[in-house]
């Protein structure tokens, strides 16, 4: 199943989110609670893990580009060689825990 | 959000530390004082990175104390250096009042010119859930102050480059920003700039009524022309930046223009910086109407619900605005 990584929330004050570091690459098997990416706000920093196990198949948000709260970050796959759809909003939701230190 | 060629999307603390961090490296004069501006990198995080690069003898860490704060940056300023004194809310620039009125607004005037006191005390002001005593905006009682300049920014590139002047002004700077746009961003240049003192911009064209506000308040004033012009009132935004000295050009031109003049501020009404602009544009354009929106006159509240009561906001700008171009339409705001 093909899921989308999107920028989790609601976060006080925060409607857009600077991607700050990626921690997996294309192609990397993220295993569950494995720090996936970190989003900076105006005051903090958001680290987002993984909530199940995937395949990061596809960044869709460079190291310093914008991105709306809830609007996808990457996708990712349950078996490695799944068809990628066009479209990244058809993907289901991928689970995700987040802080804001 | 796709910003201009030539700039870059930044957050609004962002803007103050690059400019800060540049006139930091151009002069080797310019201390910082401030609660918090150190290890922990200000208050909003927008000292942050100064003191790795700059040390602890031009970054320093200060009590709570704004009389002595204010005062060692006048002192540091009239003896040669050039000083930075961050307040963190405007409120508690009260008791720093005597060493910035007293002394660093008269101090060139006092000596014949022989020495001045090149400090900027930057500020935040304005409501955020914080009550009664941090939550004022006190700018209009500095306007009355001969010899000081005060500035207020609502972007992250009108924060860097009146900050980056303010930085270089040959007397005292008040900056003053707001707790509310710091959860912005917005287009920053580039390469180094500046933005000088005393000149207003238009931030949206129209052609009925003139909206003049600055620092959080363009915020919400925009967004009220946005409303109004649904209606078909066609509605032009002044941003002051500065308030001393006042670019009362820009908005008589604007004025002349569109024969009606709203003001906004965020702050109290009597004596506020609403007044002083309708006054002085009706010195050059005696026949307008002009309506003033402000703060309602009580203490803002740390309840949401009576915080917001007691501010202005777009629906109650476009209120004002309606009621000056339609007398008869009755509403009140």
């Amino acid at each position: 199943m093909i899921r989308q990584l999107r920028v989790p929330g609601p976060i006080a004050d925060v409607e857009e989110v600077r991607v700050l570091q990626w921690h997996a690459a294309e192609g990397d098997r993220v295993e569950p609670d494995a720090l996936v990416v970190e989003l900076e706000t105006h005051k903090a920093v958001v680290e987002v893990r993984a909530g199940r196990a995937a395949w990061l198949r596809r960044r869709l948000c460079a190291e310093g580009e914008w991105q709306m709260l809830g609007a996808p970050l990457a996708l990712l796959s349950d078996d490695a060689a799944e068809t990628l759809p066009e479209d990244a909003a058809t993907a289901a939701e991928w689970p995700v825990a987040f802080e804001v230190t | 959000m796709r910003p201009e060629p030539g700039a870059t999307r930044r957050f609004f603390r962002e803007a103050i530390a690059r400019a800060l961090r540049e006139e930091m490296r151009r002069d080797p004069s310019l201390l910082l004082l401030g609660q918090d501006i150190g290890a922990f990198g200000g208050p909003y995080r927008d000292f942050e990175g100064l003191l790795a690069e700059f040390g602890a003898a031009r970054v320093r860490d200060t009590p709570v104390a704004e009389a002595a704060m204010v005062g060692l940056g006048v002192g540091a300023a009239a003896a040669g250096a050039r000083a930075l004194v961050a307040i963190t809310y405007m409120d508690f620039l009260m008791p720093a009042l005597d060493p910035l009125v007293n002394y660093a607004a008269k101090l060139r005037f006092k000596t014949a010119g022989q020495l001045a006191a090149p400090v900027v005390v930057k500020t935040t002001a304005g409501a955020k859930g914080q009550g009664v005593a941090h939550s004022q905006c006190l700018e209009a009682w500095l306007m009355n102050v001969p010899g000081l300049a005060v500035v207020a920014p609502s972007s992250p590139g009108d924060a860097y480059g009146l900050l980056k002047t303010a930085l270089r002004a040959p007397g005292p700077v008040v900056f003053v920003d707001h707790k509310r746009l710091f959860p912005l961003s917005g287009p920053v240049p580039d390469e180094e700039a500046t933005i000088p003192f005393g000149v207003a911009a238009i931030r949206r064209p129209g052609r009925d009524v003139t909206l003049a506000t600055y620092g959080w308040m363009t915020h919400p004033t925009l967004a009220a022309a946005a409303a109004l012009a649904d209606e078909g009132i066609s509605a032009e935004v002044v941003e002051l930046r500065s308030l001393a000295p006042l670019d009362i050009g820009t908005l008589a031109g604007s004025a002349a223009r569109t024969g009606a003049l709203v003001t906004v501020e965020e702050g109290q009404l009597p004596c506020g910086i609403g007044a002083e602009i309708a006054f002085r544009v009706r010195e050059s354009v005696p026949a307008l109407a002009v309506a003033r929106v402000g703060a309602r006159p009580v203490p803002v509240s740390s309840n949401p619900a009576l915080e917001a009561a007691a501010l202005p906001d777009a629906p109650r700008i476009a209120a004002a605005a309606r009621r000056l171009l339609r007398p008869s339409a009755g509403e009140t705001a």
